[in-house]
C-alpha cells in the first residue's frame, strides 16, 4: 500500500535533513531531501510528491510562505503538509499557513513517523 | 563761692546766709549728684558736691573736693564721651554725655552727666555745674535690650542660614539624581527644572523655567498622553506612578518616558504644585526587546542540532540489536533522558525573558480538565518507577485556558514533587472544585520548605540554599508557573512545613475569558 510513496523533506538545517534521511531509510518511503526553500514548489510540481514535511524558519523563503504557495495552486492544495519547528509561535503560524499537521522540534521521531502513516493511509 | 555772690547786692547778710543755707539743703535735697568746679582754677577742681553726689559715689566730701571729675573714670579712660566733655568745656557749652564711672568700691555705675557753665557779668567762664544721675539700670535694661535683640537677629541669621543650606541641599540632590524632574505650579507652568531634564531634552533653563509645561520647545511638550496624565487622571489618583507615554520629539526623536506625577497636597505656599520626574526609557526598552530577540534565536539555535541527536538516539533505539546489552539499553535511555531536559532547560529560558518583557502569550480554549490532569500524571508516571503518583477528585467540567501552558505547570509541579523527594514513595495529586474555580493540589513527602523560604522560591533565579547544593536546577520553574497561573488569573501557592512535605495549590477561573 506503501510503496513507491514518496516524502519530500526540507529544512535549511543540514544535520536534520541528514538525520531525516537517514532515519526514513527503514522506512517504506523514498525521501527527496531538499535544503534549500526556493526549490520545494518546483519539486512538488515536478516530481509529485504524496506527502511535505517543511521546517518553518528557513532563510529567503520561510516555511509558511512555501506552503502558502503550495496551497495557491489548485493541484497541490489537499496535499498533506506537515511543519516542524522549534519556535513557540510555530503551530498558531503553522495552521494560519494551512498545514495538516504540526511538529515542535526536537520531536519524537515515533511520532513524527506515526503522523507520516496516518497521512499516507 | 562766685555762684551766690549775684544775691549779695539785693540782701543783707544775714539774709544772704539764710538763702544760703536754704539752697545748700534743697541740694543735698536733691536725688541728682551735683557738683561745681572752679574753672579759674588749674585743670578745673571740685569746689562743691551735695551729699547725692557723696552717695552716688561712695567718696566722703573731704576726698572729692579738690579733684578733677575725671577721679571718677579710673583707668577707663579711653570713652569718646570724654572728647564731648573737654569739647564743651573748653568752649564754654553745656552738653549731655552717659558715660562710665566707677565708685569708690571700684563697681561701674553709669552716670547721665550734665554739665553746664557759669559764665560772669563780663563774659568769663568762672564754673561748671555738673548734674548727674545715676542710669546703671536703665543701662542695664537697654544693653539687656540690646543683647537680646543681637541674640535674636543672630538665631534668625542662623535660621536664614540653616534653611538656605537645606535648601541647597536639597537643589544639590535634584540636580545630581539621574532622572529628569519638573517641578509645575496649578497650572503646569515649570517651576523649576533640574539639569538632567535640561541635557536629556537639550533645552535651555531660561526657556524651560517659567513656560507652561504644553509651550515648551514650540509646543513639542503638547502631548495628549500627557495632558490625559495631568488634567484627567492626577486630580483623582494623587500620586500617578509608571505612567508611560511615548513622544517623537522633532529635535531628539522617538523617546518613551515612564513617568511618576505628584499634586503637593501639604496646605502651604506649594500646595497644588505637581511634581513630575521622568525616565527615559527609550534605551532600556530597546535593549530588552533585543535581549528578547537573541534568547529568542539563541534558543531556536540550540534546539536543532538538538532535534538531531535526539533523532539519532532513537534511530539508534530502533536500530539496536536484539541481543544488545543492558549497559548499552541503559546508556541509549539516559541519553534520550538527558536531552529531554537539555530542551526543557532551553524552553525555560525562552519563556522567562517573555514573561520578563511581558510577551508571555496564551492562547485560551476549553478542554476537559480531568483528562488533562490524568494525561500528564500518566506521562510523568511512565518515567518515573520509583514514585508512585495517585489521583483524587475531579472537577468534572471543561476549563477555558490554555492548555500546553496549564500542562507546564502541572508538570514542573510534579517533577519537583518527584526530584526534591527522591526517597518518597508517593506524590498525592487531588482535583477540585471550589466556587468558579478548579483547583489543583500536589502534595509531596518531600523535605519541606522553611517559612523563610516559601516567600522567595517564586522568585526568578531563587535556590533554596541546601536545595542548590544537593539538586542541580536554575530556579526558574516556580517562577515561570506563577507566572503563568497569575496570567490566567489565577493563584500558585504553597503550603508546607519543615520535615514535613510540601503541597503546592493553584487554581484556575473556570471562565477565564478575559
Amino acid at each position: 500500500m506503501n510503496d513507491n510513496k514518496t516524502i519530500l523533506i526540507c529544512d535549511d538545517d543540514e544535520g536534520i535533513l541528514d538525520m531525516l534521511e537517514m532515519v526514513f531509510e527503514d522506512s517504506p518511503y523514498t525521501v527527496i531531501a531538499e535544503q534549500n526553500s526556493l526549490n520545494v514548489k518546483g519539486i512538488v510540481e515536478k516530481q509529485s510528491p504524496d506527502l511535505v514535511v517543511l521546517d518553518l524558519w528557513m532563510p529567503v523563503l520561510s516555511g509558511d510562505q512555501v506552503l502558502k504557495m503550495i496551497r495557491k495552486n489548485p493541484k497541490t492544495e489537499t496535499l498533506p503538509v506537515i511543519i516542524i519547528s522549534a519556535s513557540r509561535e510555530g503551530k498558531k503560524i503553522a495552521t494560519n499557513a494551512g498545514a495538516t499537521a504540526y511538529i515542535s522540534k526536537p520531536f519524537d521521531f515515533e511520532e513524527l513517523m506515526t503522523m507520516v502513516n496516518h497521512l499516507m493511509s | 563761692m562766685n555762684i551766690l555772690e549775684n544775691g549779695e547786692s539785693a540782701h543783707s547778710n544775714n539774709d544772704t546766709k539764710k538763702d544760703f543755707e536754704l539752697l545748700s539743703r534743697a541740694m543735698d535735697a536733691s536725688i541728682s549728684g551735683i557738683i561745681i568746679t572752679d574753672n579759674l582754677e588749674p585743670d578745673n577742681p571740685i569746689i562743691y558736691c551735695n551729699s547725692a553726689f557723696e552717695k552716688m559715689s561712695g567718696y566722703k566730701r573731704s576726698e572729692i573736693i579738690g579733684h578733677n571729675c575725671r577721679f571718677l573714670q579710673r583707668e577707663d579712660r579711653t570713652q569718646k564721651e570724654r572728647m564731648l566733655i573737654r569739647e564743651a568745656v573748653s568752649k564754654g557749652e553745656s552738653c549731655t554725655v552717659e558715660i562710665r564711672n566707677y565708685r569708690k568700691n571700684g563697681d561701674l555705675f553709669w552716670n547721665e552727666l550734665f554739665i553746664s557753665p557759669v559764665i560772669s557779668q563780663d563774659g568769663e567762664i568762672t564754673n561748671f555745674i555738673g548734674v548727674q544721675n545715676d542710669v546703671t539700670q536703665r543701662k542695664k535694661t537697654e544693653q539687656d535690650l540690646k543683647q537680646q535683640q543681637d541674640l535674636m537677629e543672630k538665631q534668625i541669621a542662623d535660621r536664614t542660614r540653616n534653611l538656605r543650606e537645606s535648601e541647597l541641599f536639597l537643589s544639590s540632590i535634584i540636580q545630581t539624581v539621574r532622572e529628569s524632574l519638573l517641578v509645575l505650579d496649578p497650572d503646569f507652568n515649570v517651576v523649576s527644572a533640574n539639569d538632567h531634564f535640561i541635557k536629556t531634552f537639550k533645552v535651555t533653563k531660561e526657556e524651560t523655567v517659567g513656560t507652561n509645561l504644553y509651550k515648551l520647545g514650540n509646543h513639542q511638550w503638547d502631548i495628549p498622553k500627557l495632558r490625559e496624565l495631568l488634567i484627567d487622571i492626577l486630580p483623582t489618583n494623587n500620586p500617578v506612578e509608571d505612567f508611560e507615554v511615548e513622544h517623537d520629539f522633532p529635535h531628539i526623536g522617538r523617546k518613551l518616558m515612564l513617568l511618576n506625577a505628584y499634586r503637593i497636597e501639604l496646605e502651604g505656599q506649594f500646595k497644588d504644585q505637581i511634581l513630575l520626574a521622568i525616565e527615559d526609557i527609550t534605551e532600556k526598552r530597546e535593549i530588552e526587546r533585543r535581549k528578547d530577540d537573541f534568547l529568542s534565536i539563541a534558543s531556536h539555535e540550540l534546539k536543532t542540532p538538538l532535534t538531531t541527536i535526539k533523532g539519532y538516539v532513537q534511530a539508534m533505539e530502533r536500530v539496536m540489536p536484539e541481543n544488545a546489552g543492558e549497559r548499552f539499553r541503559n546508556m541509549l535511555s539516559k541519553t534520550s533522558q538527558y536531552l529531554d531536559r537539555l530542551n526543557n532547560l532551553i524552553a525555560e529560558l525562552l519563556d522567562v525573558s517573555r514573561i520578563q518583557t511581558g510577551n508571555i502569550e496564551l492562547h485560551k480554549l476549553p478542554f476537559d480538565f480531568d483528562k488533562m490532569v490524568k494525561e500528564t500524571v500518566e506521562a510523568i508516571q511512565s518515567a518515573s518507577s520509583n514514585h508512585e503518583i495517585q489521583i483524587t477528585g475531579t472537577s468534572g467540567i471543561k476549563v477555558a485556558a490554555d492548555e500546553s501552558h496549564i500542562i507546564q505547570v502541572l508538570n514542573n509541579l510534579l517533577s519537583n514533587a518527584i526530584k526534591y523527594a527522591p526517597e518518597a514513595e508517593k506524590v498525592h495529586v487531588h482535583i477540585s472544585k471550589v466556587s468558579e474555580f478548579v483547583k489543583v493540589s500536589v502534595t509531596d513527602e518531600g523535605m519541606g520548605i522553611s517559612l523563610e523560604d516559601q516567600k522567595k522560591i517564586f522568585e526568578r533565579f531563587f535556590r533554596a540554599g541546601e536545595i542548590q547544593q544537593r539538586f542541580p536546577g536554575m530556579g526558574i520553574g516556580l517562577y515561570i508557573c506563577e507566572q503563568i497561573i497569575k496570567n490566567h488569573n489565577g493563584t500558585l501557592w504553597v503550603e508546607s512545613e519543615k520535615g514535613k512535605g510540601s503541597t503546592f495549590n493553584f487554581t484556575l477561573p473556570v471562565n477565564t475569558t478575559n
